[in-house]
């Protein structure tokens, strides 16, 4: 399913519990949809480095399993951001559900 | 021999800065291998998971776009390097730095002076003008290293620039158009990749000519 521009606000979901890498990130994205957001995951550290770049993600080296690995946590501002998106997002699927009705 | 992973990351990371690919390359390197064990444990064979994992990655070519919206590319890190070199060159001659700030100094009294004696009329073009020179030049050494002063200095050089070139070419603009717009035009790409720099670095780590 398309999902262009939510790709950020599910990342910040995600990471709102405990940090995490890339690829962890992108198969909780998969599984809490139950597979219905399969997105592409080359597009998903793009995604993580513009939130780096707007302070809502800061990243740091960790290691798992012996192996060196990116971690992301969130920031305050990341929170704050996440607050908002979320009440947009229910305004908004309000507004599509009162147009096509409850199913 | 280039892998699967070798080809996607080459095509992802066209036209990126050599910081930029390094990075990509990492991160892409650590994912590749995390969704290829994952798919070994759930019964693929070695060739089968490597082809499943790069599948998932996804079109190299979208993620190129998507890299280069916010990682350097190399024309960036290379205007970049370009206006390190030249405040090293500056902030390395103190004459220079002294040159700079006493000419800023000089224009403004010389304004400030013709601004007294040919009166309010006439003169407060001529200290605005002044100030606005005087600005430009003393800008690199006045506390206006944080964003919002930095864009108020921006701001003020565009209006001075655009405003001088209206007042020099407003009669015939139209007749030179073709001179504004060849002589205007590297100023506006550079500002152009300069602001798409702001935009792809953190703030803590912009060099002083981003601020400029």
């Amino acid at each position: 399913m398309n999902f262009k521009g939510t790709l950020p606000p599910l990342i910040l979901e995600t990471l709102i519990h405990e940090p995490s890498h890339g690829y962890r990130i992108a198969q909780r994205i998969k599984e809490g949809s139950r597979g219905v957001l399969d997105f592409k995951e080359g597009t998903l550290y793009p995604a993580l480095h513009k939130l780096e770049n707007e302070g809502l993600v800061e990243s740091y080296d960790g290691v798992e399993k012996g192996r060196p690995r990116r971690y992301y946590r969130i920031t305050k501002s990341g929170r704050a951001t996440l607050v908002r998106d979320r009440a947009e997002w229910r305004e908004l699927s309000q507004a599509v559900t009162s147009i096509l009705g409850e199913a | 021999m280039m892998t699967r992973l070798d080809t996607w990351i080459k095509q992802a990371t066209r036209h990126l800065s050599k910081e930029s690919i390094a990075q990509v390359r990492i991160e892409i390197q650590e994912h590749h291998e995390l969704a290829r064990e994952a798919a070994m444990q759930d019964g693929a064979s070695a060739d089968e998971a490597d082809r499943l994992a790069i599948t998932a990655l996804g079109d190299p070519k979208l993620a190129n776009r998507e890299y280069r919206k916010v990682l350097l590319t190399s024309s960036e890190a290379r205007t970049l390097s370009q206006g390190s070199r030249e405040v090293q060159a500056v902030c390395s001659r103190p004459w220079l730095r002294r040159l700079m700030q006493g000419f800023s100094i000089a224009v403004l009294l010389a304004a400030i002076a013709t601004f007294l004696m040919s009166g309010a009329k006439t003169g407060w073009p001529v200290l605005l003008a002044g100030a606005a020179i005087a600005l430009l030049f003393a800008a690199p050494f006045m506390p206006i290293y944080t964003p919002p002063r930095a864009r108020i200095v921006r701001c003020l050089r565009l209006v001075f620039v655009l405003g001088t070139l209206a007042a020099i070419f407003s009669p015939d603009a139209l007749k030179w158009s073709w001179l504004l717009i060849s002589c205007l035009w590297p100023l506006v790409w550079t500002e152009w990749v300069r602001a798409s720099i702001r935009r792809k670095l953190p703030v803590a780590q912009w060099p002083k000519q981003l601020y400029l």
